[in-house]
């Protein structure tokens, strides 16, 4: 199988999509285990001209920092094609009849920065010090522990 | 399937990557869950050196490999093999604002106006590690079906008939590059390294015999006809031999296993003039002579030095990477063991070396591991590798072999030294 590496956006306008990761994960409290679309995470702030980076999630604050990445990362679509099967003349026909399934690679864009986010978090005592608009849901994730090793 | 990613457009300070990208000193923006967050299966993380890069975007490369096989991408000339690097970590993958490709069912973007929207949490990572083609199939693949005398001397009208019949084995270029894990370039080279030759479009490997047979005729007719086995011209040789039965292809094909070609004099008309080389010729005769089993030093040389042409003469030299000298007793014999048969990966290759024989000296193991390479290391050291890992044990040299193949693997590990990761190999 050769499968192509396909890329639309050309030499210098790929789409640049962007990462934040945290050292740990999010969990979202039950009731909204099932609608999670569109649910917000936490706020994220830039608190100074430094690539300096807090992550609020409820009632925990993460800090961590932007950096760029040592080397990007490219984001691929795996596309599946069934073609319909068109006998070669000269291709002998157990091969035609069935159909072939072609994968494409897409490379859709990529990733140059990160903001990563590795503190354990510090429990804010009141409600989120962040000026911002109120979000209607109100905080429902919650950040647990990093693991430790 | 036409999808265009539409360029990012940060319009407004608004959301997305591009907005977490450009976000201001002093300001926020909150993270929130894409209307069409979901495991997304199909998107993947491919981690790129900045150098591959270009290949990358101007479409230079393809994934290749079989179902059962780990998959591989190779550019023109290099083959990497492709790792997942799993991370314990939570990557949030945040598309650009305007991305047309994931949007709801009814096509809404929620507030991604003034949020960044995460699409899908990442587990990890694709990277990719130099390493050597995986050829060790070609071979196999092409001696499925070799070309034997019978399809040379097939009447032109029944060919077509008799493709059909043999075409059980059979590869075109197209097939290769689909079932051989390796470049272009590295695959091309191989090809010539197994003396493989297109033939109706389809790659074969020529039956040694039928080899035999037609080097002999050329070297007969060289006698007959008076040919200077130094300049050699092709029309004239092509001629003669298909007026013998013997297909211009496969004469053509001899010139360009045991000959090379000389730059074509001005007064020749842009004829072609080969010129037979000495050793290539007189190796051959030399396997032949051994086919049957090991002799004696002195009746294989009497032997050899009968069969190859009397303009050409006979060195022992010529015959490192080929045949093994062993001393029993006071009697020295000689037998084949041809470099060419031996596994190309470096571990594969000391296992069958040491299977052959227990003990090496140095000077007789560099015929057998001198065209070995390791990806990212230089010729030289592995030329000081190769000296100083000569005569112990296996298990030695094995584990030299790996641990020299593998430092970029430890390196990563310990980045993520705090994280937990996993590297696995990756199949299509």
């Amino acid at each position: 199988m050769k499968i192509e590496v396909k890329c639309s956006c050309g030499d210098g306008s790929c789409p640049e999509w962007a990462i934040v990761e945290i050292q740990g994960m999010i969990e979202v409290q039950p009731c909204f285990k099932d609608r999670i679309q569109n649910l917000e995470i936490g706020i994220l702030c830039r608190t100074s001209s430094e690539e300096n980076y807090t992550f609020t999630v409820g009632y925990h604050e993460l800090s961590g920092t932007k950096m760029k990445l040592k080397k990007p990362y490219l984001i691929l679509k795996k596309k599946r094609t069934i073609l319909d099967s068109i006998p070669d003349e000269e291709e002998d026909v157990s091969k035609a009849n069935s159909p072939k399934i072609e994968t494409e690679l897409e490379v859709i864009g990529i990733i140059r920065h990160r903001i990563l986010f590795k503190t354990r978090p510090k429990p804010l005592i009141s409600k989120p010090q962040v000026v911002v608009k109120e979000k209607k849901s109100g905080p429902s994730t919650t950040v647990s522990v990093p693991m430790v090793q | 399937m036409e999808e265009d990613p539409s360029k990012s457009e940060s319009g407004g300070g608004g959301g997305g990557a591009e907005g977490i990208i450009n976000l201001k000193p002093k300001s926020s923006m909150p993270i929130s869950y894409h209307p069409s967050f979901g495991p997304h299966e199909d998107l993947l993380l491919l981690e790129v050196d900045e150098k591959l890069l270009p290949h990358i975007l101007h479409q230079r490369v393809t994934v290749r490999g079989e179902c059962d096989e780990e998959a591989v991408l190779c550019t023109s000339s290099t083959t990497y093999a492709i790792k997942f690097v799993g991370n314990s970590n939570s990557i949030f993958l945040i598309p650009p604002f305007e991305n047309s490709e994931f949007t709801d069912e009814n096509g809404e973007k929620g507030d991604s106006y003034k949020a960044a929207q995460v699409l899908k949490l990442a587990s990890g990572n694709m990277e990719l590690v130099e390493i050597a083609p995986r050829l060790g199939k070609l071979k196999s693949l092409l001696m499925e079906n070799p070309y034997r005398s019978e399809e040379d001397s097939v009447d032109p009208m029944e060919e077509e008939e008799y493709l059909e019949r043999g075409k059980m084995g059979l590869y075109r270029w197209e097939d290769l590059v689909a079932k051989v894990q390796a470049s272009d370039e590295e695959l091309r080279a191989e090809l010539k390294a197994l003396s493989a030759v297109e033939i109706n479009g389809y790659w074969r490997i020529v039956d040694d015999k039928y080899i035999d047979v037609v080097l002999s005729m050329v070297l007969h007719n060289s006698v007959l006809f008076d040919w200077n086995l130094t300049s050699l011209n092709e029309d004239e040789i092509l001629s003669v031999l298909e007026s013998d039965g013997f297909s211009r292809r496969i004469s053509l094909h001899i010139l360009e296993v045991y000959g090379s070609k000389l730059d074509t004099d001005m007064d020749m008309e842009g004829k072609c003039v080969w010129r037979l080389d000495e050793k290539r010729v007189c190796v051959h005769f030399a396997k032949g002579v051994l086919k049957e089993g090991k002799m004696k030093m002195d009746r294989f040389m009497e032997e050899w030095v009968q069969k190859i042409p009397a303009r050409m003469s006979a060195d022992f030299e010529m015959l490192e990477g080929e045949v093994l000298v062993e001393k029993l007793g006071v009697e020295t014999w000689v037998r084949a063991f041809s470099v060419s048969s031996l596994p190309l990966t470096p571990a594969d290759r000391f296992a069958a070396l040491f299977r052959e024989k227990q003990k090496w000296e140095m000077k007789d193991l560099h015929p057998y591991i001198r065209d070995l390479r390791v990806p990212g290391v230089s010729a030289e050291a592995q030329d000081n590798l190769q000296c100083i890992s000569f005569a112990v044990s296996v298990y030695h040299i094995l584990s030299v072999c790996i641990s020299y193949a593998v430092p970029h693997k430890y390196s990563r590990l310990k980045v993520y030294r705090k994280s937990v990761v996993s590297i696995q190999q990756t199949s299509i």
